[in-house]
């Protein structure tokens, strides 16, 4: 017992102490004189047309790039568990390479290969195309790095769920002349339910707590909530707006995040 | 209902006239494969040809001219310089910390049952289940007034926090796995706890144990968000000065500086590449 204790300090340190300092102080307001608890903080953001802005912006970006990760990851996962040959192998060693990009890299990356005049407007170039829609310093450029950069992990975990799955249960299905699709819908997603959460929201908290991807790939505005923040910290030296977007965006993910403790301690528990 | 149901099949079958030719139906996986591929590989060679581009104009496919010009002007740079040095001794002191902070705790979970054990194993993962600016905002209010902003130690402390559920997950993940009757063999012949654990635990668990040790210096070495906001501007590590090069300097600076901080990544990706099939990351993964 006392072997877990040092983690546990450093986790109260650093997380449970300025995680719950956050929200206290956004709380706290002060009014004629005597100190008050009140959401006049958020309601003061929400009323703000760029901070409102960038709060819709954020959820819808996050919503699109988790989204997009999760079928394609899907979709990766299944083929990686049910097809042997060369193109499972070739799949298997491609998708786990952005896990061992940094970030800050990947954004790069992104910008160089998306731009103006960069190397897809290139490629279009020689197959004729020369009007393109911008890719990036948009909504756009910022789901396409988020759904590079989240795919290893939302693959991995899913993969993880459908390894668990016993090859029995599909081939009896299969027996009983269940098709694919009929399989898929009425045995492996059950199965791999718990997975699923997981995945979906951790991939929703980890696009919303993101700051280089919409830093170094995002436009000038909307911006999303993690860069307003930063700016207001550092740049606008107003902390206390930055606390309270900080709160704001627990406030979010805490909805996701009771779906995955839900779904974890489920299977700790070992009913899946 | 089902009049409908089935003219609806009809008609999304009659849309999907191609799947029934086999010819598509075996292509169909290397189609997802090249595409992937494009998506994947192509932001990454555009970058390798930058860093290795003296001229580059559009609409040329590749660079006008190949030139190593643009590395001299990485290395001439003063802060670029500072900056690799800040990351060589943070990373692998945080990676050093936090084994000796994890790995008992690791153990703990793998080997005895304690009241509140399946709780404390859980509250590893809240790291994760707060968006990380928010997150490091609030530590960085926090830091303020215990003054460790812009300071060695606060930088530490900020990489802490992305290494917790590697090294606690991964490694109890792998101590769970091994089985418990060789320990107890080597009680039975007489050797203590201490000397079973470095005997007997260590020597099985390594692998495990080197795989988590790679994530959490590769969290370290790549944080680049909380350093950003608790480190700036007196200790600049590599990933926050990418920050810099990308805003304001040319496009090849960017590229070249891509490169040097990808290399620790990768070579170890190569050098681990055994030790992460065999597992050991699924491990932690399905815990």
């Amino acid at each position: 017992m006392a072997l877990v204790l040092p983690p546990f300090c450093l986790l109260v340190f650093v997380i449970v102490v300025p995680a719950a300092q956050a929200v206290l102080s956004t709380l706290r307001v002060e009014q004629d004189g005597h100190v008050v608890y009140s959401l006049a903080r958020y309601a003061q953001i929400l009323h703000t047309v760029s901070l409102y802005r960038s709060v819709a912006f954020t959820l819808l970006v996050t919503l699109a790039s988790a989204a997009a990760t999760f079928v394609l990851a899907y979709t990766l996962a299944l083929y990686l568990r049910f097809s042997q040959g060369r193109v499972s192998t070739l799949l298997g060693a491609l998708f786990i390479l952005p896990l061992f990009i940094p970030t800050v890299i990947a954004s790069f990356a992104m910008v160089t290969f998306l731009q103006n005049h960069g190397f897809v407007a290139t490629l279009l170039h020689y197959v004729g195309v020369e009007e393109m829609p911008p890719l990036v310093f948009n909504a756009v450029g910022i789901v396409l790095t988020e759904v590079w950069a989240s795919i290893p992990f939302a693959t991995l975990v899913l993969l993880a769920g459908l390894q668990g799955i016993d090859d029995a249960l599909i081939d009896s299905a299969r027996d009983v002349g269940a098709g694919a699709v009929r399989t898929f819908r009425a045995v492996i997603l059950p199965l791999n339910a718990v997975a699923t959460i997981i995945t979906l929201s951790l991939l929703f908290v980890g696009i919303l707590g993101s700051f280089t991807i919409p830093y170094l790939v995002g436009g000038n505005a909307p911006q999303m909530m993690s860069v307003v923040m930063t700016n207001y910290f550092s740049n606008y030296l107003r902390p206390d707006v930055s606390v309270a977007m900080a709160a704001l965006s627990f406030g979010i993910a805490a909805l996701a995040g009771a779906a995955y403790v839900v779904g974890v301690s489920r299977r700790e528990r070992g009913v899946v | 209902m089902t009049a409908v149901a089935s003219a609806l099949r009809e008609r999304v079958g009659g849309l999907l006239w191609f799947w029934s030719i086999g010819a598509f139906r075996r292509t169909l996986p290397w189609l997802f494969l090249a595409g992937l591929a494009v998506f994947i590989l192509g932001p990454l060679l555009s970058l390798i040809l930058w860093a290795f581009a003296g001229q580059w104009f559009y609409p040329a496919l590749l660079p006008d001219e190949f030139s190593l010009k643009w590395w001299p002007v990485v290395f001439g740079n003063r802060s670029v310089v500072a900056s690799i040095q800040n990351s060589l001794v943070t990373a692998p002191v945080v990676t050093l910390l936090s084994a000796v902070i994890c790995l008992p705790a690791a153990y703990a979970f793998a080997r005895f049952q304690f009241p509140g054990r399946r709780a404390l194993l859980l509250s590893f993962l809240s790291a994760n289940s707060f968006p990380k600016i928010g997150l490091y905002i609030s530590i960085a209010t926090l830091f303020y007034r215990l003054h460790l902003m812009t300071t060695y130690w606060g930088v530490v402390l900020i990489q802490l926090v992305g290494t917790l559920l590697f090294m606690i997950w991964i490694p109890a993940g792998t101590f769970r796995g091994i089985n418990r009757s060789l320990e107890e063999a080597a009680r039975d012949v007489g050797a203590s706890g201490l000397r079973t654990f470095f005997q007997i635990t260590l020597p099985i668990a390594m692998p495990g144990l080197l795989v988590a040790g790679l994530f959490a210096f590769l969290a370290a070495f790549d944080e680049a968000q909380g350093t950003l906001i608790v480190g700036s501007p007196n200790y600049i590590t590599m990933p926050v000065m990418m920050y810099t090069l990308v805003l304001n300097y040319p496009q090849p600076v960017g590229a070249v500086f891509s490169i040097l901080l990808t290399l620790p990544s990768l070579v170890l990706l190569l050098l681990a590449q055994r030790l992460l099939r065999q597992g050991y990351l699924a491990a932690g993964y399905t815990l």
